[in-house]
């Protein structure tokens, strides 16, 4: 099994999320986060006073999948989350050890 | 045995499902009842009694079951193995029945002893039922029980209200919660016990009937309160039936099937037990409050020739009917002053007749609103006289409507209320002093303030009513805004306000931040008026934080704010006048008068005050005034370095402090260059200092640098070129694009240079310009990843350059330097 772990502009959250139903994912996990990359932060300005945006908003999504179909996802979420400018995102794909479903007690793929 | 026939009894009542509340309660009873006098058989000099909810008979299926075992005084008492062997009699059976029990054997000297250390000791010994044994000793203990508490009076009250408030926030008020805890929410069953032990600490007979005499009760109140807890106990038993017992919240995934044992739907159910624990939390709070000793925080004083506040209470003078304008002036005083209306003024104001809401009527409701958490209490005590309807008839409506999802934790009214007191605290964040947080800035420039309260008001009153909520409530904020006879543009905004309230919220977190077209589309919602804006975004947070933690993380606060700022640059390009009038005055405050701010501000370029606070401008002037070569170094709030440089002006200084500032490591992210009309020049630099070298180093190497390189003696182009050996990194390889503007700006050319970042340059691009002869007054510097923007403002000898064989000549001179 694999994670998926993806961040995200937080627009196109709703985007990412239909292209990797349409792949048979069944679950994610969504945790609006804030970071930079790159990108850095940037400066406002608002009637004369500045403020400092270190952190830029960001959703992070988590999905566990199985070995073979870990890379067509990572690809769909990045087809979809594409805008082409600075602070698209990155996403990563990770080894998972063991999983289970806390109700029924499940493991390994039918936890999925 | 016993256990057994007790078990298949319990069992009994709980599948009969006619058997409800306390009818329940009662049957359990007498069955234990039963039981434990078998158990107890003979045993002269002792007494069973039944504590708590037992003693009352209002057992539900899952309650606690508590006894206590009356010994005689150990002085007298020496057969201890009796003792034991009697306990065990009696707590076997009903620990083989299943019951939770709280047991214990304890004198009538010892378990004062015990109550008057705990108050929960206490409190459970005023509800006492002798089972079995000693009837004597048993009402000794009774009574011995009330005396104790009548003569703890001042603290027993004080602690329970302490208690009455604590459990007001935690778990909730059971009229509030969308998943009320029937038991120790406020205005739940324990509110009820709470008001019958406050009446045992006035003295015999206790409970209800003494506060009624003490006429903290009215008799028609004691009557809801008694229907409320009848139902509250039925609720609670059907629920127990559910659950098996388990827990007395009334979670979301349990309301169908509890509403299903009364025949009703789940939305009804919840409706009927809110208006019922309103009543009851609302006269608890009410009581407790009237208990305590009297209030003499606030002064007697007369406050309008009806209303005078005596006692720590409002009062109405007179016996005719109040006017609307009475209730209203009350309701908004109690606000201010947080002192409570008195009870039967507040029985009064039920004959007040229809507001027609004149100018003070709106002025004195607005006001209520602005008091925003205070605001709160005299709402619901308005409630509760029935006349909050009067003044807002779609109140109606609202008053607790569920709204089942897991964003939400609050009835639709207590939200609306919640959202009225952060718009309120908002607009407190723009009376602070200065430096404001960014909200406060924004508060602070709103000229309709009032607007945004009564948005808040109004924004979900529309829930419950088929169809999109925001546009229904728009037409009912039409018929409000008419009602309440608001100004045209007044009612104009606040209904558009109602209608797109969630529309900030939306466009932050579902759009494109970063495409103008999405800024310009909502701006064009805006109709382009800042007010609007200001409005809608204070009213975005407030309505947000009321909603829920998931509602308001940071990172959506930061998108919303984001979505402002930008929206503003596009509808309020013309306002920036009024910020440089507010720093002209605050320079004059600080530099000995506004004749000498003037005369400063004559010799700076237009744009300078829109840069600079008014003590950095001071600052500046101080500078300035030695007209020779001065550097100031600064660390910057936001962990940047300030260099501040002001010299007789001439030809390059850009170039030859940006070197200076990249030998020394710091990187310049912006430059703000001015020249006086009497020939000095002030030059600001915002830097990184990436390298920590001035954190370490402090200011002295950067000031030595600079004056160095401004005097000629250190080679500026030969450090920079070692600076970048130093600090390595490879050649640049992406494409350079300049790009010319001269519609930016009326007095320069702009310039923009997008090409891949490098070590030292602004200094490299800087140092060209110079050698063209142009004047550099304004450079930005944008870094994106490895990329760079950076923009110029030039001008050469004649103003802005509109000569384009110049322009081209400078663009090829910038990129052969970048080759």
């Amino acid at each position: 099994m694999k994670l998926v772990v993806a961040i995200i502009k937080p627009f196109k959250l709703d985007d990412v999320k239909t292209a990797v139903q349409e792949l048979g994912v069944q679950g994610m996990t969504i945790t609006e986060v804030q970071g930079f990359g790159r990108q850095r932060g940037h400066t406002e300005v608002y009637r004369g006073a500045e403020y400092t945006i270190d952190f830029v908003p960001k959703v992070r999504m988590e999905i566990l999948c199985e070995d073979d179909s870990a890379s067509t996802v990572a690809q769909r979420i990045i087809d979809a989350a594409r805008t082409g400018k600075i602070g698209d995102g990155k996403v990563w794909v990770v080894p998972v050890e063991a999983a289970w479903r806390i109700r029924t007690g499940e493991a390994g793929p039918d936890a999925l | 045995m016993l256990a057994a026939a007790l078990r298949e009894r319990r069992g009994q009542l709980d599948d009969d499902r006619t058997l409800r509340g306390s009818a329940y309660g009662q049957a359990l009873s007498d069955a234990i009842d039963a039981a434990l006098h078998t158990a107890f058989g003979d045993a002269p000099g002792f007494a069973l009694v039944a504590l708590g909810s037992y003693a009352r008979r209002e057992l539900c299926p899952g309650s606690d079951l508590d006894v206590l075992l009356v010994v005689p005084e150990p002085r007298r008492f020496r057969r201890r193995a009796d003792h034991l062997q009697l306990a065990g009699r009696l707590w076997y059976p009903l620990w083989d029945a299943g019951f939770a029990t709280g047991h214990a054997a304890r004198s009538v000297r010892e378990s004062l002893a015990l109550a008057d250390t705990n108050l929960d000791a206490l409190t459970s010994l005023l509800d006492v039922r002798l089972v079995a044994g000693d009837p004597l000793l048993a009402g000794e203990l009774e009574r011995e029980a009330r005396a104790l508490c009548a003569r703890r009076r001042d603290k027993v009250l004080a602690r329970l209200a302490d208690g009455v408030e604590r459990r007001r926030l935690r778990p909730g008020p059971v009229a509030e919660m969308l998943e009320p805890n029937l038991k120790e929410g406020a205005g739940g069953l324990r509110d009820v016990h709470v008001l019958g032990w406050a009446g045992h600490t006035l003295g015999a007979p206790g409970g209800l009937d003494r506060l009624v005499a003490e006429a903290l009760l009215t008799a028609d109140d004691a009557q809801r309160v008694r229907a409320a807890a009848a139902h509250l106990l039925e609720l609670r038993v059907e629920l127990h039936r559910v659950n098996g017992g388990k827990s007395d919240l009334l979670v979301l995934q349990d309301h169908d099937a509890v509403a299903a044992q009364f025949a009703t739907d789940a939305d009804a159910m919840v409706r009927t037990l809110a208006s019922r624990a309103r009543e009851v939390a609302w006269i608890t709070g009410d009581v407790l409050r009237a208990t305590v000793r009297e209030d003499r925080r606030v002064v007697d004083r007369v406050l309008t020739p009806r209303l005078v506040v005596r006692r720590g209470r409002i009062h109405l003078d007179g016996a005719a009917p109040p006017a609307p304008l009475d209730v209203l002036e009350a309701a908004a005083q109690s606000a201010e002053l947080d002192v409570p209306v008195a009870r039967p003024t507040l029985a009064a104001f039920g004959a007040m007749a229809e507001p027609d809401w004149d100018v003070w009527q709106r002025a004195a409701f607005g006001r209520l609103l602005r008091q925003g958490v205070r605001a709160v209490p005299v709402f619901e005590a308005l409630d509760h006289a029935g006349v909050l309807v009067r003044i807002l008839p779609e109140w109606e409506h609202v008053r607790s409507l569920p709204q089942r999802n897991a964003y939400h934790r609050f009835t639709v009214d207590r939200h609306i209320l919640e959202a009225v007191s952060q718009c309120a605290t908002l607009l407190d964040l723009g009376d602070g002093d200065d430096p404001l947080p960014f909200e406060g800035i924004v508060a602070r420039a709103c000229r309709r303030p009032e607007l945004l309260l009564l948005g808040a008001l109004l924004h979900d009153i529309g829930k419950g009513l088929p169809s999109d909520h925001s546009v229904v409530g728009a037409e009912t904020a039409t018929r409000v805004a008419r009602r309440i006879g608001l100004d045209s543009e007044g009612v104009e905004i606040l209904v558009w306000l109602v209608r797109d309230h969630l529309l900030m919220a939306d466009t932050a977190v579902r759009r494109d931040l970063s495409d103008e077209a999405t800024i310009r589309r909502f701006a064009e919602v805006l109709a382009g008026d800042g007010e609007r804006l200001r409005l809608l975004y204070l009213l975005t947070i407030g309505d947000s934080i009321a909603t829920g933690p998931a509602a308001w993380s940071r990172s959506k606060a930061a998108l919303v704010r984001d979505l402002f700022v930008k929206a503003a640059a596009i509808v309020e390009s013309d306002s920036a006048q009024t910020v440089v009038d507010d720093r002209r005055r605050a320079l004059g405050a600080l530099v000995g008068g506004i004749d000498e701010a003037d005369a400063f501000l004559a010799v700076m370029p237009a744009a300078y005050p829109m840069a600079f606070e008014p003590e950095v401008m001071a600052e500046h002037r101080g500078l300035l005034a030695n007209r020779t070569l001065v550097v100031a170094c600064r660390d910057g709030v936001d962990g940047r370095v300030n260099v501040t440089v002001a010299a007789p002006d001439r030809a390059g200084l850009l170039a030859t402090v940006a070197g200076a500032l990249t030998i020394c490591g710091l990187v310049v992210h912006e430059a703000n260059l001015f020249s006086t009309t009497d020939g000095m020049a002030l030059d600001v630099f915002r830097a990184d200092d990436t390298f920590g070298r001035y954190a370490e180093g402090g200011d002295e190497p950067v000031e030595l640098t600079l004056r160095g390189a401004l005097a000629g003696e250190i080679d500026v182009a030969a450090g920079v070129a070692e600076r970048r050996r130093y600090q390595g990194g490879s050649r640049p390889e992406g494409a350079v694009e300049i790009a010319l503007d001269l519609d930016a700006s009326d007095t320069a050319t702009v310039i923009e240079v997008h090409c891949d970042d490098r070590v030292g340059l602004l200094y490299e691009l800087a140092s060209t310009m110079a050698s063209l002869g142009l004047d550099v007054t304004v450079a930005k510097v944008q870094t994106l990843a490895e990329r760079v923007v950076d923009t110029f403002y030039v001008r050469d000898e004649h103003g802005k350059i509109s000569d384009m064989r110049r322009l081209a000549a400078l663009e090829s001179a910038l990129r052969a330097r970048l080759a």
